[in-house]
C-alpha cells in the first residue's frame, strides 16, 4: 500500500510536469499563432476562394471534437452496459473528452471570422435547416451533460447504477454530435467525395476508434508510461476486452475507408477523381499500412497484444491515422474546384501553412494541459 | 412580389468580360475575385484545341443550399424580389455557405489576394472595412451585403439589389434599351454589348425573360442539385454545358 502511495505521488509530480510543459508549449505556439493572425489576418492560413474553403483548422477541430465524442461514447457505454471492470477508465475518459473538446473549440475560434459573434448569433438564430446550428446546440448540451457526470463522480464512492440515466443522455448527445458532424459533409450531394448516407455512421465508428485509442494512450501517460505503475484492474481490462474492442474498431474503420476508396476509384462522378491522386499518395499508404494495419496486427498477435509498449504504439499510430484520415476526407472533398474554369487547376493543391500547424500544437498543448490538470486535481486514476 | 431572374443567351455571349468589369466597378470587387465572371475552358491539345466560355453570376436560387446551411441566417432569401443576400452583421465567417454552393460564387473576404499587389494594402481602411478604394459606390447596406465588406465575412453577388429594388413596381422586364428603366438594370446586364443578358420578373407570365425561356427552351445549371436557379441559360435547347474537369484532363491525355 505504501509503495502505491509513493508511486501515486511520483505520478502526480510527473503530471504536474506535463501540465507545466503543455502550458509553456501553449503559450509559445498560441502566442506565435496569434501574432501571425494579428499581422497577416486570415491570410496566414492556406485556404482560398478557388475551392479550398475549409483547411487544416477545421480538420483539427473536427478531429478533436470527434475524439471527444468517442471518449464520451466509450465512457457512457461502459457506465450503461459495462460493469465494474470498466470503472478505472470512465472518469479519465470523460475528463479527456472535455479536454479534447476544449482544444478543438479553441482552434475553431481562431478560424472563424467572428468567433464572439458566433456565441450568440448561432443559438439565437433558430436556423433549424442548418446542420451546423444543430451541431452547435448538440455540442452545448453535450458539454453540460459531461460536466454533470464529472461533478457526480467527484464523490469517491460513486455508483455506476446511479449514473445510468446521465450516461444515457451523454451517449445520445455524443452520438448526435458525431452524426450531425457527418451530416455536415454527407449532405453535400454535389460533392461526391463527401456525399453519402453512411457518413454519419462512419463518423460514429471513427469516433469510437479515436475514443478507445485515446483511452489507451492517456491511461499509460497518466502512469508516466511506466507499465509497473499501472494497476492490475487496468491491465486486465486493457489486455482483454479493450484490446479486442480497439482491434474491432480499427477493422470497421478500415472497412469504411477501403469501401469509400473502392467506390471512389471506380466512380465516374465529377469530384471522385480525387481518389486517383489520394490512393497513390504516401500519406494514404502511411495511414492504411502503418496507422491501421500495423496496430491491428499488434493487437491481434498473441505475443504483442498484452504488451504495454505494443498497446501504446498501436494507440499512438491509430491517433495519427485518424488525423490523416480526417485531413484526407475534409481536404479531399474540396480539391476539385467548382466553376472556376481555367482560373484554377483541375485539382487544387493544399498544404497547411506554418500558422495552421501552430494551431495543431495549440490544440494538443491545451488539451494536454487541461487533461494533466484533471489528473492532478481530480485524481482520475483513483478507481484503478 | 417580383421574382427577379436573369436569362443568358450562350449563343450570343462573346466572352468579352464587360459584365465582369462592370460588376467589379459597380461593387468594388477585388481583382481576381469576381462576383460575376466569364469562365474559360479548353478541351484537347494543340493544334486540336477547343476554347469555350461560360458566364456565371450568382444563380439567386429559389431553393438555395447556401441559405439552408447558414447557422446564423446571415444569408437569406429576400421575400420581395427573390434575391439571395448576405447580412454582414450576422455572418460569423464559418464559410459553410461557400462549401454548400454548387456554383462557387461566394467569396471569403480575408483570403490571400489573388492578384498582387494586394490592393487592400494599397488603400487601407480606417473604419474596419476590408479596404477603402478611391472610388466607391454611394450605396452602403451591410444588412444586404451592399458596400465595402467588413472583415471576417463571406460576400456575394446581390443581383445589383441597390438598383433593381428601386425599379417601378409591376415592371416585367428591366431592359437597358428602355431609357426610363436603364438605371435599375443590373450592371452586368446593362453593359452586355452583344445583348446576351436579359433581366426580368419570372413571376410575370408575359415578361420577356419568361417568353425567351419558353421559346428557346431555357435551362438551369446543375438542376439536379434542387437549388432551382433563377438564372436561365439559352443554348439552343442543349444543356448548359460546362466541360467537366475530368473530361478536360482525359482529353489532354489524348
Amino acid at each position: 500500500m505504501t509503495s502505491v502511495t509513493v508511486s501515486n505521488k511520483e505520478i502526480s509530480g510527473k503530471q504536474l510536469g506535463i501540465m507545466l510543459l503543455a502550458l509553456i508549449g501553449l503559450l509559445i505556439a498560441g502566442g506565435m499563432a496569434v501574432n501571425n493572425l494579428l499581422v497577416e489576418g486570415h491570410a496566414a492560413y492556406n485556404t482560398d476562394n478557388l475551392g479550398l474553403f475549409w483547411g487544416f483548422p477545421i480538420v483539427i477541430y473536427d478531429y478533436f471534437l470527434l475524439t471527444s465524442t468517442g471518449l464520451a461514447m466509450v465512457a457512457s457505454m461502459a457506465l450503461i452496459f459495462g460493469g465494474e471492470e470498466y470503472r478505472p477508465i470512465i472518469r479519465r475518459a470523460l475528463w479527456l473528452a472535455l479536454a479534447g473538446l476544449l482544444g478543438g473549440v479553441a482552434v475553431l475560434m481562431m478560424e472563424l471570422g467572428h468567433p464572439l459573434r458566433a456565441l450568440w448569433a448561432i443559438p439565437f438564430s433558430f436556423a433549424f435547416s442548418s446542420p451546423l446550428y444543430w451541431k452547435v446546440m448538440a455540442v452545448s448540451f453535450y458539454v453540460i451533460s459531461l460536466l454533470i457526470l464529472q461533478v457526480r463522480m467527484l464523490k469517491a464512492d460513486w455508483r455506476m447504477q446511479d449514473l445510468r440515466i446521465n450516461a444515457m443522455v451523454t451517449l445520445v448527445l455524443a452520438l448526435g454530435v458525431t452524426a450531425i458532424a457527418g451530416v455536415v459533409y454527407g449532405s453535400q450531394s454535389f460533392r461526391p467525395f463527401w456525399a453519402s448516407g453512411d457518413i454519419p455512421v462512419a463518423f460514429i465508428f471513427e469516433s469510437l476508434l479515436g475514443g478507445l485509442a485515446f483511452v489507451f494512450f492517456f491511461t499509460y501517460l497518466a502512469y508516466a508510461f511506466n507499465p509497473a505503475a499501472v494497476p492490475e484492474s487496468v491491465k486486465r481490462l486493457f489486455n482483454d476486452r479493450l484490446a479486442n474492442l480497439l482491434a474491432l474498431a480499427i477493422f470497421i474503420h478500415l472497412l469504411f475507408v477501403l469501401a469509400r476508396m473502392s467506390s471512389g476509384l471506380y466512380g465516374n462522378a465529377e469530384g471522385l477523381q480525387v481518389w486517383q491522386t489520394l490512393a497513390t499518395s504516401p500519406l494514404f499508404f502511411a495511414e492504411i499500412i502503418i496507422g491501421l494495419l500495423l496496430p491491428l496486427v499488434l493487437l491481434m498477435y498473441p505475443g504483442t497484444r498484452t504488451s504495454p509498449w505494443a498497446q501504446i504504439l498501436a494507440s499512438l499510430l491509430v491517433m495519427n491515422a485518424l488525423l490523416i484520415s480526417r485531413y484526407e476526407y475534409i481536404i479531399g472533398g474540396q480539391l476539385v474546384p467548382l466553376f472556376k474554369g481555367s482560373w484554377a487547376p483541375e485539382l487544387l493543391s493544399y498544404a497547411p501553412s506554418p500558422t495552421e500547424w501552430l494551431l495543431l500544437l495549440v490544440a494538443i498543448f491545451l488539451s494536454n494541459a487541461v487533461n494533466a490538470f484533471g489528473e492532478v486535481t481530480l485524481r482520475l486514476g483513483r478507481e484503478g | 412580389m417580383a421574382k427577379w431572374g436573369m436569362v443568358i443567351d450562350l449563343d450570343k455571349c462573346t466572352g468579352c468580360q464587360a459584365c465582369t468589369t462592370a460588376c467589379a466597378m459597380e461593387n468594388n470587387r477585388l481583382p481576381g475575385e469576381n462576383w460575376q465572371d466569364v469562365l474559360f475552358y479548353h478541351e484537347g491539345t494543340y493544334p486540336n484545341v477547343k476554347l469555350m466560355w461560360f458566364p456565371r453570376p450568382c444563380m439567386h436560387c429559389e431553393n438555395p443550399s447556401c441559405v439552408s446551411v447558414c447557422p446564423t441566417k446571415a444569408t437569406y432569401k429576400d421575400p420581395d424580389g427573390g434575391f439571395v443576400l448576405m447580412d454582414y452583421n450576422k455572418c460569423i465567417g464559418c464559410k459553410y455557405c461557400q462549401v454548400a454552393c454548387p456554383y462557387g460564387v461566394r467569396f471569403y473576404v480575408d483570403e490571400k489576394a489573388v492578384v498582387q499587389p494586394d490592393i487592400r494594402g494599397v488603400f487601407p481602411s480606417e473604419t474596419g472595412r476590408q479596404w477603402d478604394p478611391p472610388y466607391k459606390g454611394p450605396q452602403d447596406d451591410p444588412s444586404r451585403g451592399i458596400g465595402i465588406q467588413p472583415h471576417g465575412v463571406v460576400s456575394k453577388c446581390t443581383f445589383c439589389y441597390h438598383k433593381v429594388s428601386k425599379a417601378p413596381k409591376g415592371v416585367a422586364d428591366l431592359d437597358e434599351d428602355i431609357p426610363e428603366l436603364k438605371e435599375y438594370v443590373p450592371a452586368c446586364v446593362r453593359v452586355c454589348a452583344p445583348k446576351a443578358r436579359f433581366f426580368g420578373d419570372l413571376d410575370q407570365p408575359n415578361s420577356n425573360v419568361n417568353k425567351m425561356i419558353a421559346d428557346k427552351r431555357g435551362v438551369r445549371l446543375k438542376d439536379e442539385t434542387g437549388n432551382k436557379p433563377q438564372v436561365y441559360y439559352l443554348s439552343g435547347g442543349a444543356t448548359a454545358s460546362v466541360p467537366s474537369l475530368r473530361s478536360m484532363s482525359d482529353s489532354d491525355k489524348g
